[in-house]
């Protein structure tokens, strides 16, 4: 991407600014969807199966409709558009004739207050056969399986089309008799048996990570209104609001421009807003009635019956030489799906089997249906499950043959130009630079002063691993407009989630040559808003922000051509300065960019409005890296992990807004943490959830932290906007190995199941001993 | 049921409100009152979203019946910084870029104050502590501790 020039430096790209939404955050004025209440408010609740797998026989509303206060109850009778083979879970608003998860919505109801509808899913009787269910995802993987889709669904792929990470694997439906694999790929390489026994070392490890909710505060919330004319409004806490838009079109039967979705701010999504969930019956709500609904989930309902991180189980075995050759790599990936196809099967296959170079591998992948939740992305999705698996194996061979774990990994890595799995070449990326780096930190210098300064029966240790993401893509625009006062308007429809809207004004305001002061960015919603895609797979400065830098440009070029005809010189000599177009060389040449915007808005002016546009489509990724590296001590008695020091160094490409990329890299980080350390959904034999609030689904709080350290490393991408790469995915994905490895290091137990809980800890040192 | 009248101090003003007995003051305040700055994350007072001060002292106003605050002093974080500016906390949180998606703030802010209120020079640890209760998925904690530190005057270290 060329950069224009400009005379001097702007106030824009590289600065740490502050989100200008911050005044007003910490004092409480940011509205949310559920801080909404226009006029005639009616309140939504839906009655949610108790089962995991059950045929509803009979379902009674009369006596919640006739309670007081009761505005409309609503069952799958009620919606003969609703599809039995629902393909998503946005389409299987309520259930039809079966469940398919505890949790499954089975009715709907609006209600005048909150307690009225809470009262009116009490008086709606439904008769349950309960049939028996898939629980294990291995189980469920067999023939003779109680089956989840109705037979004949077709696999949905969409969640990983939209991440747009992995070109070149296909996912195949399953066919065959074992009816609730929905998906399978398979990557394979030269002779993996004959590379297996011809090795010296084998290790064979299965490894096993739980569903984890992506534990956004915000509750998934949407206020639905139609107007006279059939408009629907959506006000919602949405990944993209597009995305949303075109989810209700379809479940609905809507011409897309009859809704409008308004994007609120995101109280947090990590790849949990991303799909429809309850926007559609929200609206049908608000239609029968005739009046605005609003939906908020409880937390039992968002753990319940949100949309999680899929189980994941991967089998590994792989081979290498006494001198440490890379031989074979042998690999089994079950992804459990839930009651719903749409994991992205292929990340997984793709970082096994080509992060390191193996000679020989065969990775094969299934995406296995549950009658659990059906799961969605959460930050990074399955690499942190996928690195957790292939870093662990990485760690274990080093320490096996008695090799350096740094030196290891880095003399396997794959570089630029090394063919991936899938066969495309690996970009250009800064996996062995963030790797080098963090081995540079003096924690993992004075590792062996560490671990031999452990005092009263405690163990020190400590671990590194490296992860990291290929990066998202997909078609988006904006629009920058220069006003009549000399300031610029920047237009996307991308919904900030991260901080990322700063970060395309300080774009906006470098390529065009202004001050980011002089700079204001507005979310648009799907009515007035350029098209774009999710905010998700740490696209958005990527492509987004390429579109805020070529809208930018374009805009500074129209700029210059109506100076140059003002000024009667060519645009070639012309530059920006200090809000004003002067001709290079001679100061007092000039006109002011208000001038200009100016002429652009007045009666009779011959001088065309500024209007910066761009529309870019992409095909080249960015992988972005990040390595950390834990300082711990265990007590061996109780399990207990006391984290002393976190450090995080990742490959930004070039940080647009380093304090935001820190924030991102510490917050990703934590989330990591939670998935080494504690999180877990937990289910029954019946495929009941048995931690469903915050304290039983434990998160990391202040007091189990240590300060997190950030050191950003700049390896510019090719072609992002100055050389960025996305930063929010990668550091989500290394933690659970560097925990893992460092509990080996200070334990010489190896754990290979999440979350490393004190209870697995102590149990794995008792049996060692 | 009902309706009971509430009559309270709410952000140093009188108020009135109409409210059915099993309401939270979390509701009320949220849904009478018009004061949607504390948050409900979870409704049982698991996360801190909801915190406020109760006469003065911290509690999760998803757990207390808007009728107990009857003749109390409530303060939100609307509430927080009188007269327009921010306090010193609010300011150091803006500048520390701590908010990210926002929903946690307002109660990580009231948990603060209550912990400075209380102990105007806290130790990195007391810090840590103090915001236990309030569950954030964005930020790591890590530019809480330093922006909180920071505006107690006190040195926040790695």
């Amino acid at each position: 991407m060329s950069v224009m020039k400009t005379t001097r430096d702007v106030r824009g790209v590289g600065l740490s600014i502050p989100r200008p939404d911050g005044p007003e955050k910490v004092t409480g004025q940011v509205p949310y969807v559920a801080d909404l209440k226009p006029k005639g408010l009616l309140h939504a609740k839906l009655l949610r199966s108790p089962h995991a797998h059950a045929r509803i026989k009979r379902i009674d509303t009369s006596r919640a409709k006739a309670l007081a206060g009761v505005r409309a109850v609503l069952t799958a009778a009620d919606m003969p558009y609703l599809k039995k083979k629902a393909p998503t879970r946005a389409h299987a608003v309520l259930a039809i004739d079966r469940v398919v998860f505890a949790g499954q919505p089975v009715a709907a109801v609006a209600a005048d207050e909150l307690a009225i509808a809470e009262e009116a899913l009490d008086l709606i009787d439904v008769e349950y056969e309960v049939l028996p269910a898939s629980v294990d995802p291995l189980e469920s993987m067999k023939p003779g399986a109680p089956p989840v889709a109705e037979a004949g669904t077709e696999a949905d792929t969409s969640e990983a089309q939209a991440h747009g990470s992995v070109a070149g694997v296909k996912s195949e439906a399953q066919p065959a008799k074992a009816v609730n694999i929905s998906q399978q790929a398979r990557l394979q390489r030269g002779d993996v048996a004959k590379g297996l026994a011809e090795s010296d070392v084998v290790i064979e490890t299965t490894y096993r990570i739980p569903m984890v909710h992506q534990g956004y505060l915000e509750p998934h919330a949407v206020l639905a209104q139609w107007d006279t004319t059939g408009q629907l409004t959506l006000w919602a806490s949405t990944q993209g609001s597009f995305n949303t838009r075109s989810e209700v079109a379809d479940v609905l039967e809507l011409p897309e421009n009859r809704i409008k979705v308004i994007p609120m701010e995101c109280g947090g999504g990590f790849g949990g807003k991303i799909r429809a969930l309850c926007e559609p019956i929200t609206a049908v709500l608000a239609r029968v009635t005739g009046r605005p609904v609003r939906y908020v989930m409880t937390r039992r309902e968002e753990l319940e019956a949100g949309m999680p991180a899929p189980q994941v189980i991967i089998r590994l075995k792989t081979g290498v030489k006494r001198d440490g050759t890379l031989v074979a790599l042998d690999g089994e990936v079950v992804i459990e799906s839930g009651a719903f196809s749409g994991a992205v099967l292929a990340v997984s296959g793709v970082f096994l089997a080509s992060l390191y170079k193996w000679p020989a591998f065969d990775v094969r992948g299934f995406e296995v249906l549950t009658h659990k939740p059906s799961i969605a992305a959460y930050r990074a999705p399955v690499a942190p499950h996928t690195i957790f698996a292939i870093d662990s194996q990485m760690e274990q061979l080093a320490r096996t043959i008695g090799q350096d774990p740094v030196a290891f990994r880095l003399r396997h890595l794959e570089r630029e130009g090394d063919p991936m799995a899938n066969g495309q070449p690996w970009l250009s990326n800064g996996g062995a630079e963030v790797l080098a780096r963090i081995a540079e930190h003096p924690l993992w210098k004075s590792r062996n002063d560490w671990k031999a300064s452990a005092r009263d029966g405690r163990l020190r240790g400590t671990g590194l691993a490296l992860g990291g993401w290929l990066g998202g893509l997909q078609p988006t625009s904006a629009t920058v407009r220069l006003n009549p006062d000399g300031s610029l308007n920047v237009l996307t429809g991308q919904v900030d989630i991260a901080g990322t809207n700063i970060a395309l004004a300080q774009i906006a305001a470098s390529a065009y040559g202004v001050d980011i002061e002089h700079v204001k960015i507005t979310t648009g919603d799907t009515d007035v808003a350029p098209l774009t895609g999710l905010s998700a797979g740490s696209k958005t400065i990527y492509t987004v922000g390429t579109a805020v830098l070529q809208a930018a440009e374009d805009a500074r070029r129209q700029t210059l051509e109506i100076a140059a005809k003002e000024l009667e010189a060519s645009p070639q000599d012309l530059e920006i300065e200090n809000g004003k177009v002067v001709v290079r060389g001679v100061p007092d040449r000039g006109i002011t960019l208000a001038a200009i915007g100016r002429k652009g808005n007045l009666y009779m002016s011959k001088v065309p409005p500024v209007l910066g546009v761009a529309t870019p489509a992409f095909t080249q990724q960015a992988p972005a890296f990040a390595a950390q590296l834990a300082r711990i001590e265990v007590d061996p008695d109780t399990g207990e992990v006391t984290l002393h020091n976190f450090v995080v160094v990742q490959d930004a490409g070039k940080a647009i807004n380093p304090l935001g990329v820190e924030g991102q890299m510490q917050g990703g980080a934590v989330q990591s943490l939670g998935m080494a350390l504690t999180e877990g959904l937990m289910y029954d034999d019946k495929g009941r959830l048995m931690n469903a609030s915050l304290l039983d689904y434990r998160k990391l709080t202040a007091a189990d932290l240590p300060n997190i350290e950030t050191i950003i490393v700049e390896k510019p991408s090719p072609a992002g906007p100055f050389g960025a790469r996305g930063v929010g995915e990668p550091p989500i994905v290394p933690a659970p190995a560097a925990i893992a490895n460092a509990i080996e290091d200070a334990t010489g137990v190896r754990l290979t199941e999440l979350p490393m809980t004190p209870e697995r800890i102590a149990l794995a040192i008792a049996a060692q001993r | 049921m009902a309706k009971q009248i509430l009559k309270c101090t709410v952000n140093g003003e009188a108020v009135e409100a109409l409210v059915q007995p099993y309401v939270t003051l979390l509701d009320a305040l949220r849904e009478d009152l018009g004061l949607t700055g504390p948050k409900e994350g979870c409704g049982t007072g698991d996360c801190g979203a909801c915190s406020i001060h109760l006469d003065g002292h911290l509690v999760a106003s998803c757990l207390v019946l808007a009728m107990q605050a009857r003749g109390r002093s409530v303060t939100t974080i609307e509430g927080l910084a009188r007269s327009g500016t921010l306090t010193p906390v609010q300011d150091a949180f803006v500048r520390h870029g701590v908010p990210q998606c926002g929903f946690c703030i307002p109660g990580v802010l009231m948990a603060a104050a209550a912990l400075l209120d209380e102990n105007p020079k806290p130790t990195q640890e007391e810090i840590r502590y103090a915001i236990a209760g309030n569950l954030c998925r964005c930020t790591g904690y890590t530019t809480m501790i330093t922006a909180i530190s920071e505006a107690a005057g006190v040195a926040a270290k790695g």
